[in-house]
């Protein structure tokens, strides 16, 4: 079990740092502070109105649609593609260890597209009047925003070990995610409604209002986490089958 | 230290390996040949645990691969035959992430990089972008991974390639010096590669171990009859006609025909000649230069070439029973004995 930690970790350092070395990198960092930048200048900080990060957690959700996918692309894809997941293979390293090894570095890499974030919520909250920023609202807004990140990353995992080719790993993860949007809204509303309920269920954006609105649900922690437990266990099912290829 | 028992793999309608049995001890240096498409990368990924065999079992020492397949590998060093490497690390960097993978420590990671940077001479790109190296210096430092948990078997595919000549006479020395305590196996296309390091031999074709036994063992059950090369001198307007009729009647000599490699004074009179005799016949040297003596001809040459294993290994893989392995339902053979074998 120890020998597993450390594997696990090993593997999530390697990521975590080759994270920084390609430019996609930078570029999804530089990319989610500016578009989060614009949003905070135009609709967060209005005068008059109070002082709340709803709609910059709202946005920054949205973003995670297309940077999540970026971020975990490459994770086994290029493994795959270069030949260095059948050396990574000739070590002591479990499937399940890989796979939580580099789903950690992605969640490494997205604490450090987040955290300069923070910026905005004290920039928001040394310029609010009375009653002045709500800090409880901002953490549960955050821990609202990883989760979702954590779910698509898990998704990009699963798809980047299907495949040696990062824009398919791409592709395959924006789809996944845009699929769960529409079967839980457009697919959901034409549905009969023993189905509907159950699609609704699957809605990440509704999930994500209330966490935005400051609102901490079990039931909403409960879908994030075990959704992201699923993605995880199937990717590594997806990368033991590969074994079989 | 490998025990490779009855294994099967099959991929769609391709039986890439069928019921391949082998052994090798502690200390042996044995070479995987064979063609393409015979079953050697198969039977590598089998052995290293990143592939399943369909049938059949391997163990590592006295590990089950399938069963327990992490601490197999934990005694199994791997140089695979592209050697792929993350080209943004350094080697100091790649070799510390190995290290980790194994479970050493800090002190013992340090310890044994700084010994397999020395040994496989990468020291002085220690800090450089491995994607920035050139081929020789990526496959040192992918032998110094593969020696860094100090294994006791050692898996090289084509440990060589990509290296100067210099720097190919410096790892087969320490390939050699590397098996004075373990179990290497070697898969390699370079044949006088495999006479100068091997003690042992497994020729696979179609998925089967079809010889299997020392360079020397071999050369001498799959040379075939043992052949003479001769040069003499005839009447030019005779040809060789004459003289094969007197070296026919040599007792032990079963044919005699002209070489395909004819002297370039050959207008002069010059021969060459191919003498096939009886394996059991005895060293006809003698015999032929005195037929050649009565008969009046001049013998400037007389030559018995040692059989290389090229030559034994193209014999093999040309054999008549050499079928595609699919389907194949005939037992298998005994399993090979492991202190050199036998041929299957």
């Amino acid at each position: 079990m120890k020998l597993m930690l450390a594997t696990t970790l090993a593997i999530a350092r390697r990521e975590f740092v080759s994270l920084f070395r390609v430019p996609v990198g930078w570029i999804v960092i530089a990319l989610f502070l500016l578009l989060t930048a614009i949003e905070f200048v135009s609709r967060t900080i209005q005068p008059g109105q109070p002082a709340t990060m709803r709609d910059f957690f709202t946005t920054a959700a949205v973003l995670m649609v297309p940077l999540a996918p970026a971020i975990s692309m490459r994770l086994f894809a290029e493994e795959i593609r270069t030949g260095t997941l059948d050396t990574l293979r000739t070590a002591p390293v479990a499937d399940g260890a890989a796979v939580l090894g580099k789903f950690l570095a992605a969640l490494g890499y997205l604490a450090c597209l987040l955290l300069p974030s923070l910026i905005y919520p004290i920039i928001l909250s040394t310029i609010a009047t009375e009653p002045g920023l709500d800090w409880g609202a901002v953490a549960a807004g955050y821990l609202g925003l990883a989760l979702v990140a954590s779910l698509y990353l898990a998704i990009g995992t699963l798809a980047s070990t299907c495949t040696g080719s990062q824009t398919l790993a791409f592709l395959g993860t924006l789809v996944a995610i845009v699929m769960l949007s529409i079967l839980s809204t457009t697919v959901a509303a034409q549905a009969p409604s023993w189905l509907a309920d159950a699609l609704v269920q699957l809605s990440v954006s509704s999930r994500m209002g209330d966490f935005a609105r400051g609102l901490l649900a079990t039931q909403h922690l409960f879908f994030f986490v075990s959704a992201t437990a699923l993605a995880l266990t199937l990717a590594t099912a997806s990368l033991y089958a590969r074994r079989w290829r | 230290m490998i025990h490779a028992s009855h294994i099967s793999k099959t991929y769609g309608r391709v039986r890439a390996l069928d019921r391949t049995s082998f052994e090798l001890l502690p200390g042996q240096v044995a070479a995987l040949l064979g063609p393409n498409g015979a079953g050697k990368t198969t039977t590598i990924r089998i052995l290293t645990g990143t592939i399943p065999p369909d049938t059949g079992e391997v163990h590592i020492g006295d590990i089950p691969v399938a069963s327990q397949p992490l601490r197999a590998r934990r005694r199994l060093g791997y140089l695979p035959e592209h050697n792929p490497l993350y080209p943004e690390m350094t080697p100091v960097a790649y070799l510390h992430h190995r290290g980790r993978l194994f479970g050493m420590d800090r002190k013992a990671r340090s310890a044994a990089i700084a010994r397999e940077l020395d040994r496989c001479q990468v020291a002085p790109m220690r800090n450089r972008r491995i994607g920035a190296l050139s081929k020789g210096y990526k496959q040192r430092v992918g032998l110094a991974a593969a020696l860094l948990h100090d294994p006791d078997v050692l898996i090289l595919d084509e440990p060589t390639n990509g290296l100067d000549p210099s720097q190919v006479s410096q790892t087969r020395m320490l390939i050699t010096e590397l098996a004075e305590k373990r179990t290497v196996l070697l898969c390699t296309h370079i044949l006088p590669e495999v006479e100068k390091l091997c003690d042992r031999v497994l020729v696979l074709a179609a998925g089967r171990v079809r010889a299997d036994g020392s360079p020397d063992e071999l050369a001498h059950q799959h040379a075939g009859d043992p052949v003479y090369r001769l040069e003499l001198k005839t009447n030019p307007s005779a040809g060789h006609a004459p003289a094969a009729r007197e070296l026919t009647r040599v007792p032990g000599v079963t044919s005699v025909t002209p070489s395909p490699e004819q002297p370039d004074d050959a207008p002069r009179g010059w021969h060459a000649l191919i003498v096939t005799a009886d394996p059991s016949a005895p060293d006809l040297r003698e015999p032929l230069a005195g037929a050649c003596a009565d008969a009046g001809l001049f013998l400037r040459e007389i030559t018995r070439p040692r059989p290389t294993l090229e030559h034994v290994f193209m014999r093999l893989i040309q054999a008549p029973d050499h079928t595609p392995a699919s389907g194949n339902d005939t037992p298998d053979e005994p399993a090979e004995t492991p202190s050199g074998g036998h041929a299957a």
